[in-house]
């Protein structure tokens, strides 16, 4: 399982920090608190705010009210501007789509009307063809694409600027070919893509490993490499496309946020209850049997990644051709 | 097949434990199918704090069995008081709310619910015998058949439209612009969002349904409400006639595969299934004036076809880990979260599980007869209520229903302008059923269209891209050249008559 490096010892810190911070008296929290998914029940901001509501509450970790509010609409947009009127007891699920939907000018929101309070999970994406397609390896499709952008029709869900149609295009700008020449269909979500997969209706579904696993381990399809640093452990066969040598890391994370204005002795809170809940061994195995992948990371250096991975994003929507 | 596994999926779903989960998911499936705008997708996503604690076979019995009770459900306040519970009851109101009127609420109640246990229960043997090989058929349904399918779709509905077929087209195309509305996925371009985040997803489909239908008849009611015309007080007998069950038998035996394989079908569907099942019912029928009107056998078909429908749409669910319908989508979520992996392998991997699911979903079926049939006393009675209580009842439920769908305030403009958009309709006599199913399909045809067009070199390649597609383009031209034909061959009898006098 991979875990950023440094994430124990500020934890560390900033539990000595907080500790600190509620021995001067700040009243935090004082009313009932809500993780705002927003989505409809049953997709991936649901599942993963409804799992932190169970580590968090399963634990005792949270001792006040503590609920999960489905928002949808408008891919984050309705939550997330509920969010900013809210007070410190609200906080919101959010996804590479916060800083992509205003990246493509479907938002004026921005990652940094909020305040960063964790990374929690990650997904890793990866090619996937059917198996019936007696496809190689990915150097084969590179080297098809390099001769035939259009040659390849590729499948991905939920939207143009998603993770996995961003990585998709940061992988054919690393092998020489033109993203904007890729032939891409856009599904409303990874089954009805992974459906058109099995059908023979696309050549190539990108899509995290949770969703494919279940064909894969059926033999139903091939998985030709991940967006991971290393291999994975459940997949010892799939190779990443690091050691295929085109240079990517591409997470396809989860993490929460919390309303603008934040003091930081509530910042300091919610590090100290999220640092315990990623510990626990009810997240770990909501991690495991969802297929995610723990990627804990405490406020401050949510901060610097949420920074490095918009600059990322800005590259790729420009090269794209999806600037507005 | 291996039959020792059958009979323990049976005993294992006769546990009273797990009998408990499915008498208590049959009592909610039906509540929430009876409320407006509240569907199975939501009845079993509040549930799914509930399934944490469970044995994951439990989890599973408990929400198949408010999946498919919804869909019994549902047809009751459709024939009651003409509100659909949800899209795939709508066609129960055609036939259904007219018998109301006719005075035979209580049979029409107790021989939907039969139509729907039949349906259902055709549906369980075909899971059994032919679960996997249907799952493996429905993947040749690409973007160039998707297409197919829900032009073939629209034409079968639009020439129910007998004799104003001009209008059906209208209010089809009224209803396939509306569907237009939010993010076009290929293009990623919003298309009359007016900056309203909401829209973005486009417009629920539902909220318009329960506008036109429930605000359209309370506003079609409320200039003559004071007049109140008693409602008919003699509401018939609670148990349909032997006539009545006659002429239902062909309908519902002929409707449950259609909905059935309909609803493998990703994407399609109990509303599709049901207004399919509704036409297909209609064109063969030979009293077709009497449609619309309260014939019984309009009544059956739809009901039969959702109720198989619901149970199809599990296949590729639990067979393949793709979800056809948003309850299913959310079905699959909660699996996964209880340590359940559906996919190809469950069948091989956790057989028991599946038996006693199906064997549980037989169970399911004849438990929900007994609670729909003995509920039929008791919800009669909302014929009783006066109007000027029931009218403002049916305004809260209807506001209520359209708030869950969304959780925006968003959705009460929506549903006011489609009520009025109902009343409207309802005034000039225009049919709103081509209308509905356009706004339920439009955005998938678009989408599987412009799909298509990446795929194929042009509309004529679409059309032939399979021995699927020409199957459907034939039918597409039979059923709009329907009333062609239908209107040749009166002619002929009229000219015939007087030469046989």
């Amino acid at each position: 399982m991979w875990k950023p490096v440094l994430s124990s010892l500020p934890f560390l810190l900033l539990v000595a920090c907080s500790s600190s911070a509620s021995s001067e008296g700040t009243e935090f929290p004082t009313e009932r608190m809500e993780l705002i998914a927003p989505a409809s029940p049953g997709g991936g901001w649901d599942m993963t705010a409804r799992s932190v509501h169970r580590a968090m509450t399963n634990d005792d970790i949270i001792t006040q009210d503590f609920n999960v509010e489905n928002m949808p609409g408008g891919g984050g947009e309705v939550g997330w501007q509920y969010l900013q009127r809210q007070d410190a007891h609200s906080t919101s699920v959010n996804s590479s789509l916060l800083l992509t939907n205003n990246l493509l000018g479907q938002s004026d929101l921005s990652y940094e009307d909020f305040t960063p309070i964790a990374m929690l999970l990650t997904e890793w994406i990866a090619w996937a063809t059917a198996s019936n397609a007696d496809v190689q390896d990915a150097d084969e499709l590179i080297s098809q694409l390099q001769d035939d952008p259009e040659s390849l029709i590729f499948g991905l869900s939920p939207a143009l600027g998603s993770g996995y149609h961003l990585s998709t295009s940061q992988i054919a700008m690393l092998s020489g070919v033109e993203p904007r020449d890729l032939q891409v269909l856009v599904y409303d979500s990874g089954g009805e893509a992974m459906n058109a997969l099995l059908g023979g209706h696309i050549d190539i579904l990108v899509n995290s490993m949770s969703v494919l696993s279940s064909q894969y381990e059926a033999g139903e399809i091939d998985i030709h490499a991940v967006t991971s640093p290393e291999r994975l452990e459940m997949f010892p066969d799939v190779p990443t496309w690091q050691e295929l040598g085109v240079d990517i890391e591409f997470p396809h994370w989860r993490g929460v946020m919390g309303p603008p204005d934040m003091t930081e002795e509530e910042i300091a809170q919610y590090d100290e209850w999220f640092g315990e809940m990623a510990e626990s061994d009810q997240w770990q195995r909501d991690l495991e049997s969802n297929m995610f992948f723990d990627f804990y990371m405490d406020s401050e250096e949510t901060k610097a990644f949420l920074e490095e991975q918009d600059a990322l994003f800005n590259d790729i929507i420009e090269s794209v051709g999806l600037m507005p | 097949m291996d039959f020792s596994i059958i009979i323990d999926g049976l005993f294992t779903a006769l546990q009273p434990i797990n009998l408990m989960w499915l008498v208590i998911g049959a009592i909610l499936g039906t509540i929430v199918g009876i409320l407006p705008g509240l569907g199975p997708a939501t009845g079993i996503a509040v549930l799914i704090p509930l399934t944490f604690g469970m044995e994951p076979i439990s989890a599973l019995i408990l929400m198949a069995a408010i999946y498919y009770g919804a869909l019994f459900g549902g047809s009751r306040s459709s024939i009651l008081i003409n509100t659909p519970g949800d899209g795939s009851s709508i066609a129960a109101t055609f036939d259904g709310y007219p018998m109301t009127k006719k005075g035979q609420a209580g049979q029409a109640m107790s021989i939907a619910a039969i139509a729907s246990l039949i349906g259902g229960v055709m549906a369980i043997f075909g899971f059994i015998f032919l679960a996997i090989p249907l799952a493996q058929f429905a993947l040749n349904f690409g973007p160039a058949e998707y297409v197919m399918l829900f032009i073939f779709a629209l034409s079968a509905v639009v020439a129910l439209s007998m004799g104003n077929i001009a209008k059906g087209f209208l209010t089809m195309f009224l209803g396939l612009g509306i569907s237009t509305i939010g993010v076009d996925l290929q293009s990623g371009v919003h298309r009359f969002t007016l900056d309203v985040p909401h829209l973005t997803d486009g417009i629920d489909f539902i909220v318009i349904i329960i506008g036109i239908y429930a605000l359209g008849e309370v506003l079609y009611n409320m200039f003559n409400i004071n007049k109140a015309k008693k409602p008919d007080q003699n509401i018939g007998s609670k148990w349909f006639t032997k006539e009545q069950w006659k002429k239902s038998l062909a309908p519902i035996l002929r409707s449950g595969p259609i909905g059935f394989f309909l609803g493998i079908l990703p994407g399609s569907g109990g509303t599709i299934s049901s207004l399919l099942a509704y036409s297909t019912q209609k064109q063969i029928a030979k009293n077709k004036e009497e449609y619309g009107k309260g014939a019984v056998e309009g009544l059956v078909a739809p009901e039969s076809a959702n109720s198989s429908a619901a149970v199809g749409s599990m296949i590729p669910m639990l067979t393949m880990a793709i979800p056809g319908s948003g309850a299913t989508a959310v079905m699959l979520g909660a699996l996964i979260m209880i340590g359940i992996q559906p996919g190809p392998l469950l069948f091989e991997n956790s057989p028991d599980l599946v038996w006693t699911l199906i064997n549980s979903m037989f169970i399911g079926n004849i438990i929900l007869v007994v609670i729909n049939i003995a509920m039929v006393g008791m919800l009669v009675k909302v014929l009783h209520t006066p109007p000027k209580v029931l009218y403002p009842l049916v305004l809260v439920l209807s506001f209520l229903g359209a708030y869950t769908l969304g959780y925006s305030t968003v959705d009460f403009y929506i549903l006011i302008l489609a009520g009025v958009l109902g009343l409207l309709l309802r005034v000039l006599n225009y049919p709103v059923v081509p209308l509905i199913l356009a706004l339920i399909v439009g955005n998938d045809m678009e989408q599987n269209f412009m799909r298509a067009t990446v795929i194929y070199d042009g509309p004529v390649s679409i059309l032939f891209a399979s021995p699927i597609t020409i199957g459907l383009a034939v039918l597409t031209i039979l059923s709009l050249s329907y009333p062609l034909i239908i209107k040749l061959l009166g002619r002929r009898k009229k000219k015939d008559h007087p030469m046989t006098m």
